[in-house]
């Protein structure tokens, strides 16, 4: 028990688990703010999406000649899952140095508590996309396998793990380091092309198992495959926890030597 | 449970950053060179101010501490550090105790939110549920006196009344310890009397309180005993009055 209360990794984890409450009404309340003053608040972002994965979906089936049917649930919902996890990436670097940094220096809640209510928002803005690979995969396939009961869940706690150690992660390193932000915005574009999102790993032919060398790939995968209905690969679960594994030894690493110095660099 | 604290050979040292050493590339490059050239650099790069130095204090249930000290003498620094904001570069400090701090109060409010909902923010940041708030509402309303301006966004608020939000939405919970830094300066003359006196009130209820500010007739009153720094060093301590003499003696002299 006293390893516990000592190491702030550990500690400032449970305090906000405990204090749940707090930072889901300050991302609910966050949430509220963002749509104040707009007409149709969270469906304009849900429209905009659905006009833009349509349009996608009918240049590029054309483009490569593809079943348009086949082609619109995995470009959906890829597409869908992609907007949150790159959204994740790119508001990682200035979750402490950003808005946060005030509260920080002036009140003694650990940094982490301001993760969690800026992985919560995201998750939160996710949840009201989320109805449209439904709706897409409803209407395209007539079914949904009913595995997905259990599959999303669990894929929705693993990457919400990850995002908020992936946000600790990077937000302490780019306190202290300032270049390491514009360095993750201009990676993520690219990295949307090289993430199997747009096109589908067969089309790479004998190039199709490089896909796994991009961590990306599980991510999109685990909520994904089930839900349009792909064949169970056991290699993408155990990739996106292997994955959370290595996130989990970095933060233990970093945050409980240099959470205390956060407050300086903010 | 009394609330204590107990601070032993307490130093903090800030790390200043400028632009060269907030860079990953020049980490990278300084890297190379130490491998290269085997020539040892300053390895944090920046330059480091002391903030505190060897503080040795304990204060004890009933203790209403003045802390005094021209600017930049580290009052601000040593309540952040009792707050836990900061935590000590080297030495200890022990704190049994719920804290309550008023240091930036301006903290947790949202341009684009109503004085109400701003009111509710502030207070989950400082760890109450919504039902808590929902009680003692009523009382910061009208302690805060802004009547209608409550409905409106935080960003149409002059910058007295945001400093009267900002305190007013402070005074809902009172733990065992209570950290004020100086603020009275903002806001009019009648808001800063009531402030005072919701001061006195909630100090009344608390075990420990730490005030600075550099209203002497004020400390007189309220503190028992006094900390007068300088440089981040305590020069002296002990009763209020004595401490305040001192104080003032150092710049008559």
């Amino acid at each position: 028990m006293d390893f516990f209360r000592k190491n702030c990794a550990i500690y400032d984890i449970i305090f906000s688990l405990k204090n749940y409450y707090a930072w889901s009404y300050l991302s609910y309340f966050d949430l509220k703010l963002k749509y104040r003053r707009t007409f149709l608040g969270p469906w304009w972002v849900v429209l905009g999406i659905a006009i833009s994965a349509t349009a996608m979906c009918l240049l590029w089936s054309t483009i490569f000649n593809l079943d348009w049917k086949n082609y619109l649930t995995y470009l959906f919902s890829g597409f869908i899952i992609w907007m949150w996890i790159s959204q994740q990436v790119i508001d990682a670097p200035d979750v402490f140095s950003g808005v946060s940094s005030k509260y920080i220096k002036a009140y003694p809640n650990p940094p982490i508590f301001y993760v969690f209510r800026k992985c919560f928002l995201s998750f939160l803005l996710f949840l009201h996309h989320l109805p449209l690979i439904v709706i897409v995969v409803l209407l395209v396939n007539n079914r949904i396998e009913s595995s997905v009961i259990y599959s999303l869940p669990i894929g929705l706690l693993i990457i919400f793990i990850n995002a908020i150690l992936f946000t600790v992660n990077i937000g302490m390193l780019s306190a202290r380091y300032r270049d390491i932000d514009p360095l993750i915005k201009s990676l993520m574009p690219p990295m949307l092309l090289l993430t199997p999102v747009l096109w589908k790993p067969e089309m790479l032919g004998d190039y199709a198992h490089y896909i796994y060398f991009n961590p990306f790939t599980y991510f999109v995968g685990i909520i994904r495959n089930d839900l349009i209905g792909l064949d169970f690969d056991m290699t993408i679960w155990t990739g996106a926890l292997i994955i959370t594994l290595i996130q989990i030894f970095i933060y233990l690493f970093l945050y409980s030597r240099k959470s205390k110095r956060i407050v300086f660099w903010v | 449970m009394k609330a204590e604290i107990i601070l032993k050979n307490v130093c903090l040292d800030f790390p200043v950053y400028d632009a060269e050493s907030l860079s990953f590339r020049n980490k990278m490059s300084d890297m190379g060179k130490v491998i290269v050239t085997k020539t040892k650099k300053n390895n944090s790069g920046g330059k480091i101010i002391e903030g505190l130095r060897d503080i040795n204090h304990i204060f004890q249930h009933g203790d209403r501490v003045a802390l005094l000290g021209h600017n930049g003498s580290g009052k601000t620094t040593l309540l952040k550090l009792l707050a836990g904001i900061y935590s000590p570069t080297s030495g200890s400090i022990k704190k049994t105790g719920e804290t309550n701090c008023m240091l930036d109060i301006g903290f947790g409010f949202e341009q684009d939110a109503t004085g109400y909902e701003n009111i509710i923010l502030s207070n989950i940041t400082r760890g109450l549920k919504k039902e808590e708030i929902d009680k003692i509402l009523p009382e910061i309303v009208e302690f805060c006196g802004l009547g209608e301006f409550l409905n409106m966004p935080f960003r149409t608020y002059s910058s007295g009344m945001q400093a009267r939000l900002a305190f007013s939405s402070a005074i809902a919970n009172t733990p065992g310890i209570l950290l004020i830094d100086e603020f009275f300066s903002t806001g009019d003359l009648e808001f800063s009397k009531k402030s005072k006196e919701k001061v006195l009130e909630m100090m009344s209820n608390s075990s420990i309180l730490v005030f600075a500010s550099h209203d002497l007739p004020l400390l007189k009153t309220i503190c028992n005993k006094a900390i007068c720094m300088k440089n981040g060093k305590v020069v002296f301590s002990g009763e209020a009055s004595e401490v305040i003499e001192h104080y003032q003696g150092m710049y008559e002299r």
